[in-house]
């Protein structure tokens, strides 16, 4: 919102330019193509390019080995009637519709917390935030594979008690719901981002307010939650793009098998599957374009419903 | 968190992009004949799977190598099983497959019927393998012609922790002659005299060795000689029911128990912790195990069977295979490197059974005399079911490579009651099928 106010008055009116003015621009232009040139680069050697490959590939039978063949729509017709693709698109739907708003739950109601003037703040929200930096990592989902299994820390701590655990990543009913935990427990972006956001409220609308007698509640929501709305947007619309495309953790859980019995089977994972493990690549390539329409199907609807509740203050 | 998940999916991108445009090229080129080796400085790749001890043997071979060949450098590339076949396809994918792999039987048909090994009939002039024996070689030729050379071979056994029986005073029965029951009993006896703490065997699993002998011993096989699959569903039914019995029984531990364990390395496998007392393993990786655990004692013994089993079940399974890439600019090089490995015997002492049974006589009479109890052990089992193996079956055909993937997904599904072992083996036969007619 208040970006694109900024750009606005940062870009001069055009004409009217001396010689000299004229001169220093088309400087400027050179030295920014200059500085742009490696980025440049990588946009098109490594996504736009392979992007428009994996588009061709997409459309062939392709093992990796052997030179792709054509196939017109076989890759696509495949995937009406393939059962483990269904299933993991319940799984991978599964996933986001719980732990997306769970995360950004939790991340809002700490980033609420620690506004209220905590003693100690930067280091709460260093703290806080670690989770986020770890989380994606192999070490964290070892560790996670070790913590919830059979005899893992979960079960030693419900044993305190004389409940006894299970072998939490290796069930299938249980297995999602450890993947889910860790997705929530990387909550520290999200709420880095709120409390950014909420020290944007201006606080002369909290002292109106009060002096007005409104409650602590009814100020949560008629004045931080419709001003913090942007912020919320901007993290749910991030918050489902990332986790449609979580890899990392399901491969080392389940040992790259996306198991026990499939019940961890994320998309990418299993379009990892079939590229790596059954050298289907063409099939894998549509499966990666079914995933980017998926996801932009999910990013526009984002967008169509935030008229509906988000607020711009401008 | 985005940020890595999607430079992920780049680089998978530019790796199928990458692929795109050297498929054209590099695969399948037409190989030189009999290639001529270079005075100059060569530096060729070599890549292997393994434990610790295995990569130190290797590393010690490449000294050794290098010293007889100082214009050669050999880069060593290793990993684990896990990972090592992914990063294999993606690199011969690039054109960039090592001059030199350790190959396995599921993924050599794969990559020879696709064009991507050597045919080393092209550089028989530098690799001489007339020490293995034309049956040996078979196993290593596809459509006959040889593309890769057999290390040597292993039967499959039953290891058994003789001290968890005696900690527990749990007499072992006559293994020589003894039947599924027999099997079941002991190791339920086990379990219970235990109080749960330990359970008496590890079942299957996803290993399709164990399921081959499986067939075997029930007058089935896996494949045809048409690289077909040809096991009865209610073979395969009978496999998985003879795991689930055993975990009724309590012989062996819950499937959630056995599902965490799926994919570990051996060192942290139950039979090393002790945490159960048999299993079905290669022959070969014997002293491995025993290596791993230095507080038990381990014994090797035949499969069980039941009391009108034909005898020739167990066969000689090709432990593994040298192959060479079909785009390696150094032919002549690699079929040295592996020349060198097949046939000098200090490379036979330095691996000792670790690759199998050695399959060159001159390995195996080498070794002997630097063998500890537990390569005796399985040495000498080895040669007393040298009279009981039969004939060795067709390597797994193109297309059917994921076998173990697919057997470990249906598997689970059976273990969790999700299918019935009959629904899990047609439905298993059926995605195979499928995918060996797609590769073919």
């Amino acid at each position: 919102m208040s970006a694109l106010g900024e750009f606005r008055t940062l870009r001069r009116p055009a004409g009217r330019l001396s010689a000299a003015e004229k001169r220093e621009q088309t400087r400027d232009t050179k030295a920014a193509a200059v500085f742009l040139t490696p980025w440049l680069l990588g946009l098109f050697g490594i996504t736009i390019g392979p992007m428009i490959a994996s588009l061709y590939l997409a459309f062939t039978d392709y093992n990796l080995l052997q030179d792709p063949k054509f196939t017109g729509l076989d890759n696509i017709r495949r995937m009406f009637t393939d059962d483990r693709l269904a299933h993991s698109l319940q799984v991978t739907f599964t996933y986001v519709i719980v732990s997306v708003p769970l995360q950004l739950a939790l991340a809002l109601a700490l980033a609420l917390l620690l506004d209220r003037g905590v003693r100690g703040l930067s280091l709460y929200r260093s703290v806080l935030y670690l989770p986020s930096l770890l989380g994606a990592s192999v070490a964290i989902a070892v560790l996670w594979r070790l913590v919830f299994g059979a005899e893992g820390l979960v079960n030693a701590f419900l044993s305190l008690f004389g409940v006894e655990g299970r072998g939490w990543v290796s069930e299938p009913d249980t297995a999602l719901g450890t993947l889910i935990i860790l997705h929530v427990w990387t909550f520290g972006a999200p709420m880095v981002i709120f409390l950014a956001g909420l020290r944007q409220i201006p606080r002369e609308l909290y002292e109106a307010a009060s002096t007005e007698g409104a409650s602590r509640i009814r100020q949560l929501f008629s004045i931080t939650l419709p001003l913090l709305s942007p912020i919320i947007f901007f993290n749910l619309v991030l918050g489902i793009i990332g986790s449609f495309q979580s890899f990392t953790q399901a491969y080392i859980v389940s040992g790259g098998t996306g198991g026990p019995s499939d019940s961890t089977l994320f998309f990418s994972l299993y379009l990892y599957q079939e590229g790596f493990t059954s050298f289907r690549m063409g099939y894998a390539s549509a499966l990666a374009w079914l995933l980017l329409i998926i996801i932009g199907a999910f990013t526009a609807l984002n967008f169509w419903a935030s008229r509906f509740w988000v607020f711009y203050n401008d | 968190m985005t940020h890595r998940v999607r430079s992920g999916a780049r680089a998978g991108l530019a790796a199928a992009a990458a692929g795109l445009l050297l498929a054209g090229c590099g695969v399948g080129a037409d190989p030189v004949q009999n290639p001529e080796l270079s005075d100059g400085e060569v530096t060729i790749t070599f890549n292997w799977w393994g434990a610790d001890a295995r990569t130190q043997q290797t590393l010690d071979a490449i000294d050794l190598f290098e010293q007889e060949h100082p214009n050669i450098h050999v880069e060593p590339q290793y990993s684990d099983w896990n990972g090592y076949w992914d990063r294999m396809a993606t690199t011969t994918a690039a054109g960039d497959m090592p001059d030199v792999s350790q190959f396995d039987q599921l993924y050599l048909a794969s990559y020879a019927d696709r064009g991507a090994l050597l045919d080393l009939s092209t550089v028989a002039n530098i690799l001489d393998t007339s020490a293995l024996g034309d049956k040996m070689l078979d196993a290593g030729r596809v459509d006959g012609d040889l593309y890769a050379v057999p290390t040597g071979g292993t039967t499959n056994g039953v290891i058994v922790n003789t001290t968890l029986f005696e900690q527990y005073g749990v007499p072992l029965p006559d293994t020589s002659h003894w039947t599924w029951e027999d099997m079941e009993r002991a190791a339920t006896r086990l379990t219970e005299a235990s109080g749960g703490e330990v359970h008496g065997i590890s079942p299957f699993g996803s290993d399709s060795f164990s399921l081959t002998v499986w067939a075997r011993q029930h007058g089935g096989r896996l494949f045809d000689e048409e690289g077909k699959l040809a096991i009865d569903p209610d073979l395969l039914a009978g496999y998985w029911q003879r795991e689930l019995d055993f975990i009724d029984s309590g012989a062996a531990p819950s499937a959630a128990q056995l599902t965490e364990k799926v994919g570990l390395p051996l060192d942290q496998s139950d039979l090393v912790t002790g945490k159960t007392a048999m299993s079905f393993i290669p022959a070969g990786q014997f002293s491995a195990y025993q290596a791993a655990a230095p507080d038990y004692d381990f014994a090797l013994v035949n499969w069980p069977a039941d009391s009108d089993t034909e005898p020739g079940f167990q066969y000689l399974k090709p432990s593994m295979y040298w192959a060479a890439a079909s785009t390696s600019r150094h032919p002549a090089e690699a079929a040295l490197l592996i020349d060198f490995l097949t046939n000098d015997t200090r490379v036979g002492e330095l691996f000792g059974l670790d690759r199998g049974e050695p399959g060159n006589p001159a390995f195996r009479r080498a070794i002997e005399p630097t063998l500890d109890d537990s390569g005796r052990e399985a040495l000498a089992f080895t040669e007393a079911m040298s009279d009981e193996v039969g004939e060795t079956p067709p390597i797994t055909p193109a297309g059917a490579s994921a076998i173990e993937t697919v057997l470990a997904r249906y598997n689970q599904e059976v273990l969790f009651g999700e299918s019935s072992p009959r629904e899990a083996a047609e439905a298993f036969l059926n995605e195979l099928g499928d995918s060996i007619n797609a590769a073919g």
